[in-house]
């Protein structure tokens, strides 16, 4: 069996069972949220302000919480599971895959939710719905993948998974602000769409090429 | 027992120390300028100890030999208390010639990304305790940090190209006269055999550190044998 | 000619950072036999079936299973052929007992009906759209000997199989140790309970210090 098919396989059962703890939906998207509440609180609530503020707000909202769902229960199965996987001989890049795209897609749902709250709340200037069509799945990529390895290499550990992906998280974090920034002024964004490009690739490629001695190392 | 690459670092060092002290000062910020022949060696050496890291995390993977990790965690150690020194004196020095702690000044940024970097990577190390577990995350998180750090590096560049008034003074970039020049290439020689002889001793250490948790001893008792109960007939002892 | 042992090793330690749990192990399963492994809390057993899992390399010792020698990348051709009952059952909690073993028997490239097929075998039939989380002990255990049937496996590691299961499920234990020794796998049946095991094994081994002693057949 491919690779693929096998993460594949996974993919779909990790939807499902995140389906049903609705973690994503009931919780971390009411988290963002609250964060995107108080923050008027703290830097007042003049509209101009929140209207410069509001985009680069939402991506540090998306950046630092969305790490949680990256964390999520369900992304790291229990020890037991684990090993029958090994033992089926489930392709730890496979495994590796099939987590991150769960999270992408989870990431894609929570950027979603917290931006329709954003929106209403700092009422900003929205311009290139298209190009913002590219950049939410980019986002949400390279943070999912960042999330699994630091997921991967801390074992499930706490606050520490968010720690070792923050400051890596930074062109992310550049590239979504600036490009969203350079499409309300109408400025040329390509180089920071190519940033993002760049950051999945490199991830994408680090994750594949370290699952199987993470996986190792969880013995 | 002092070997001879301490008695060199102690050496240098002191003659950097002299050499700064003894330069006319900088005609434009004066003696606060000096500040440099520390802050710019403390920022070589943060570089220098994340290339370390990054070589000795490679080669740890390739050959599964502790020795490799034991240099990369050393190398972190040290780099990141160059690094803090490295943003404590920059800050030191701005606050005087900019009137400001911090300025977004793209290399500021970096050096600060590429602390906490350090720190989750040490926080990292610490939360293991299996040198063999330990070896194998740090390695791939060291090497994924290694990977990202350029694509952190000109993104943030870019982004600072884009908003940096022209005017702004910028320590370290003027032309620098020959005697100044002669004490800080002196200092950066001194803090590199300083990282040297660190990184030798904190090597050692770890190995004495690991030693105590892995040497098997023939009459160690096994982790079994804590455990004191009935046995079930039969079962011996 | 005899036939190459399911299991061969010797000498086998594992070392855990401050503790060593396993000093020097040495044991053979052949084909067809169903090996008792009993031991005091803490003495090792389960690290041993992880070992003989492959699933943990030893610190030190060697040998082979199922022909791979441990410790080596050929482990991985054989581990397909090993199946592992742990204490903690192999299950996605919030996934039905139907999901579970549909998603094992797509990844172990079987059919789905074949997943079916194994929950009727073990009397799930009629739970398989249960949640794992909310089955009792005794019928997740039931899932994972769904699992083992599915696997067809060549060594089967049991891990306190016993434990949770009534009186009448016992019998789905000896099923299931003598269709693998029946086809001439090898079983290591780790218990407590010498009086339910007794009549499943063909001898008993007792880990103790960390080594292994064989009182007898």
């Amino acid at each position: 069996m491919t690779v693929w098919r096998q993460a594949a396989f996974l993919l779909g059962f990790q939807l499902r069972d995140e389906l049903r703890t609705g973690e994503v939906i009931a919780v971390v998207i009411p988290f963002g949220s609250i964060a995107l509440l108080v923050i008027p609180m703290a830097v007042g609530i003049e509209t101009t302000l929140l209207a410069s503020i509001g985009p680069g707000m939402y991506w540090a909202v998306v950046l630092l919480f969305g790490v949680v769902v990256t964390q999520r229960r369900t992304a790291t199965s229990n020890p037991s599971h684990r090993d029958a996987l090994v033992l089926l001989g489930v392709d730890p890049a496979a495994r590796f895959a099939a987590t991150a795209a769960a999270s992408a897609l989870l990431l894609l749902l929570f950027e979603i939710g917290v931006g329709l709250v954003m929106i209403v709340l700092y009422d900003p200037v929205v311009a290139g719905w298209g190009w913002l069509a590219l950049v939410l799945p980019l986002v949400a990529a390279g943070l999912a993948m960042l999330g699994t390895i630091a997921g991967s290499v801390t074992d499930g550990g706490g606050a520490l998974a968010p720690l070792l992906v923050a400051p890596l998280a930074i062109p992310i974090l550049l590239g979504a602000a600036q490009a969203t920034e350079g499409l309300r002024l109408g400025t040329g964004i390509l180089r920071w769409i190519l940033v993002l490009a760049l950051v999945d690739v490199v991830l994408a490629l680090a994750g594949v090429l370290t699952a199987r001695v993470l996986e190792e190392s969880s013995r | 027992m002092k070997r001879p690459i301490e008695i060199a670092a102690a050496g240098t060092m002191l003659t950097a120390l002299v050499a700064g002290l003894a330069v006319p000062p900088d005609a434009v910020q004066g003696d606060v300028q000096r500040i440099m022949y520390v802050h710019v060696p403390s920022a070589w050496l943060a570089y220098l100890a994340f290339g370390v890291t990054l070589i000795a995390s490679v080669a740890h993977l390739r050959t599964r030999d502790l020795r490799w990790d034991r240099r990369a965690g050393a190398s972190a150690e040290i780099g990141v208390v160059f690094t803090g020194l490295a943003l404590a004196t920059g800050m030191l020095w701005g606050k005087p010639v900019w009137g400001v702690w911090w300025t977004w000044d793209a290399r500021l940024v970096l050096t600060a990304a590429m602390f906490f970097v350090y720190l989750a990577y040490l926080a990292l190390r610490r939360a293991t305790d299996d040198p063999v577990i330990r070896g194998k995350r740090s390695a791939v998180f060291g090497i994924v940090a290694a990977l990202q750090i350029p694509v952190v590096h000109f993104s943030v560049v870019w982004w600072r190209s884009l908003h940096q008034p022209p005017t702004i003074l910028r320590p370290g970039e003027p032309q620098i006269d020959p005697p100044l020049l002669f004490a800080l290439l002196m200092a950066v020689t001194a803090f590199t055999v300083l990282y040297a002889a660190l990184l030798r001793r904190r090597v050692e250490l770890a190995e004495a550190e690991d030693a105590l948790l892995t040497t098997a001893r023939i009459e160690e008792p096994v982790a079994g044998s804590a455990v004191v109960g009935p046995l079930s007939r039969g079962e011996g002892a | 000619m005899p036939e190459d042992p399911i299991v061969a090793v010797e000498g086998i330690a594992v070392r855990r950072p401050g503790a060593l749990i396993l000093r020097d192990v040495s044991l053979q399963v052949l084909p067809g036999e169903a090996v008792g492994l009993f031991g005091a809390n803490g003495s090792g057993k389960t690290t041993l079936l992880r070992v003989l899992a492959t699933l943990t390399r030893p610190s030190s010792g060697g040998g082979t299973v199922l022909g791979a020698p441990l410790g080596t990348d050929a482990v991985e051709r054989v581990r397909p052929r090993i199946a592992l009952v742990a204490h903690d059952p192999a299950l996605v909690a919030n996934l039905t007992l139907g999901e579970n073993l549909r998603l094992l028997a797509l990844l172990a490239g079987r059919r789905v009906d074949d997943a079916a097929r194994a929950l009727e075998a073990v009397g799930l039939s009629g739970a398989s759209g249960r949640r794992a989380a909310v089955c009792s002990n005794g019928m997740r255990r039931r899932a994972e000997f769904a699992r083992v049937m599915l696997a067809e496996p060549d060594l089967l590691l049991l891990d306190e199989a016993h434990v949770g299961l009534d009186p009448a499920a016992g019998d789905l234990v000896a099923r299931i140790v003598e269709s693998v020794t029946g086809r001439g796998g090898g079983v290591v049946l780790v218990s407590h309970e010498r009086e339910r095991v007794g009549s499943l094994i063909d001898r008993s081994l007792t880990l103790a210090d960390g080594r292994i002693t064989e009182p007898g057949r």
